[in-house]
């Protein structure tokens, strides 16, 4: 099923995750030692500021990192087999705009309960399913891929227009928070959030576990897999189910984030070099953790001279690379 | 094993009629019939993805429609005609995939599933091919082992559509024989739809020929047929 080799990659993987979030840990502005961070975790001081910052602003960071990194690798890599297409994310393919914009009217609605987390999050996730179902419906009119690209695509426009629209409509307050939410940042979580964003974390990937077997048979095309017994509709809603919840999630306390979805994938079938969905998905896990938590280690490094949205950085880092991919395919 | 009785067969208009004929196992049966006489619909029949406009498609005394998703794929298997290898999967892990309707929820192949997939490698002769990505090799190659996945599959009967529209002659040659071998040899009911009639009659398989002119199945025994007269019937 796999090499040795790539069985190597996925343990040095493993070992660099915590190293890499050590370090994320103790990057920042303020240098804080170790007897602190273990004091914060054990033996908490409530008027010590650096405990405090570890606790309330480092942990949530570091874990919406790793969360947010793997749950994109992770939907993007259904996307991809899903569509068959490399190119395919949760991105591109307009399922966070669709998050956007349904919490774009929840924060614009003054609606307590729609402005509270469990709110935000619910209208995240329908938003992330409706706009996978309407991108699925898509995909039996169209079948050529790069259309396919393009109507989400367009869907993202569609929504970002919308927005706009209103937020024009919306008072001060408001438009400060949604835009704030857009520029998409791993640290408008707290740690009290945690807990309800691990819950559903936690849901999306086991829910995983259940569609390896489906996903290794999707990669030979619809038919093939019919023929082999897989009940390709009921695979399908089940795929969008769980890219919504973990898009949504994601794009709930995160904001957008661009290019993870599409690239992180990419990344992992060139290191692993294997089809069975089973490690790809270990290798999503690790490799997305680690790549959100590299490009956040940068902000932080920067911040001092300049302050990146985390949506900016990926993009910068992604869409190179997507080219890349594409004149590999044409080669 | 196939029992063909009063059927039509389209797609919502009938293209041809069949009244009786039996596919046995042991046997090849080489469907013949002009482009959109309805070879691809009658293929689509027999695995029940195309509802028959009259009368049911029966395998092993069992109506198809009555047949669930998993025990279909128990009992038939389908080679398309062509194969185009996938990125970064292996021909081994290919092969493979043939167990997937009888692994559990998580698709872990069992030491009896790890035996039957080098069984079909070994027949096939695919050792040498068994490492190598999907992609890397020749589409000769790649037909084979698709056969080899649909042997893996352990069905009794096999469908190939036009297995061989993309192939030289000797691999054509090659992939009839190898297919004439497995009926024998594993007692299996093999359908397979050609353009190529020189093939088709040297290869001594039963003749399933769409006839033009009455609109029905017929089906040849083996050297009953010279090609002037099956192009006559058939097109």
């Amino acid at each position: 099923m796999i090499q040795t080799k790539s069985k190597l990659v996925l343990y040095l993987l493993l070992i660099l995750v915590p190293i890499v979030s050590v370090f994320h840990l103790f990057s920042g502005e303020i240098s804080i030692d170790f007897s602190d961070f273990y004091r914060a975790l054990f033996d908490f001081d409530k008027t010590n500021t650096n405990q405090i910052i570890f606790r309330e602003f480092r942990i949530p960071r570091l874990l919406m990192g790793i969360i947010a990194g793997s749950g994109l690798s992770i939907a993007g890599l259904l996307m991809q087999t899903m569509f068959n297409n490399p190119l395919a994310g949760p991105y591109i393919l307009g399922i966070n705009s669709g998050s956007s914009l349904f919490v774009a009217f929840s924060i614009m609605s003054g609606i307590p309960f729609f402005i509270s987390d469990f709110g935000t999050i619910s209208s995240a996730l329908i938003g992330a399913f409706i706009f996978g179902l309407i991108i699925l419906a898509f995909s039996y009119i169209v079948k050529s891929h790069v259309s396919l690209l393009l109507i989400g695509i367009m869907l993202g426009s569609f929504t970002s227009a919308f927005v706009s629209i209103l937020q024009s409509m919306s008072n001060p307050s408001e438009l400060k928070l949604f835009t704030m939410w857009g520029m998409g940042s791993l640290q408008q979580v707290t740690l009290t959030q945690i807990p309800i964003i691990l819950v559903f974390f936690i849901l999306g990937i086991i829910s995983c576990i259940f569609v390896i077997k489906p996903l290794n048979v999707l990669v030979l095309g619809e038919n093939q897999a019919m023929m082999l017994g897989i009940h390709l509709k009921y695979v399908r809603l089940i795929l969008i189910s769980i890219t919504a919840i973990l898009t949504g999630l994601i794009t709930a306390f995160c904001g957008p984030i661009a290019f993870v979805g599409l690239a992180v994938p990419n990344m992992v079938k060139l290191l692993l070099k294997t089809q069975s969905h089973g490690f790809l998905m270990v290798g999503c896990l690790l490799v997305g953790s680690l790549f959100l938590l590299v490009c956040d280690i940068l902000i932080q490094l920067l911040e001092t001279s300049v302050h990146i949205p985390i949506n900016a950085l990926t993009s910068l880092i992604g869409a190179p690379f997507v080219i890349l991919i594409v004149l590999k395919r044409l080669a | 094993m196939i029992t063909l009785q009063d059927i039509e067969i389209g797609y919502k208009t009938t293209l041809f009629s069949i009244e009786n004929i039996q596919l046995k196992k042991g046997y090849v049966y080489a469907l013949i019939g002009a482009n959109g006489a309805g070879k691809t619909t009658f293929l689509q029949s027999l695995t029940g993805f195309n509802q028959s406009i009259k009368g049911e498609v029966v395998v092993s005394n069992k109506s198809i429609y009555t047949f669930s998703r998993f025990d279909k794929a128990k009992t038939i298997s389908f080679v398309a005609s062509k194969f185009d290898g996938i990125d970064y999967l292996k021909v081994i892990d290919y092969i493979s995939l043939g167990r997937i309707p009888y692994t559990n929820a998580l698709g872990r192949l069992t030491d009896y599933d790890k035996e039957l997939v080098n069984e079909s490698i070994r027949l096939l002769n695919l050792e040498v091919l068994s490492e190598k990505y999907t992609i890397e090799i020749s589409d000769g190659e790649r037909q084979l082992v698709a056969i080899a996945r649909a042997l893996t599959q352990q069905t009794e009967v096999i469908i190939l559509d036009e297995p061989t529209a993309f192939l030289d002659y000797s691999n054509r040659k090659k992939v009839m024989e190898t297919m004439k071998d497995i009926a024998i040899k594993l007692n299996k009911c093999i359908i397979i739809s050609s353009h190529d009639l020189e093939l088709c009659l040297e290869s001594n398989t039963q003749l399933l020929v769409i006839h033009k002119e009455r609109k029905a199945m017929i089906l040849f025994d083996e050297n009953t047929l010279t090609k002037e007269k099956l192009i006559s019937i058939g097109f």
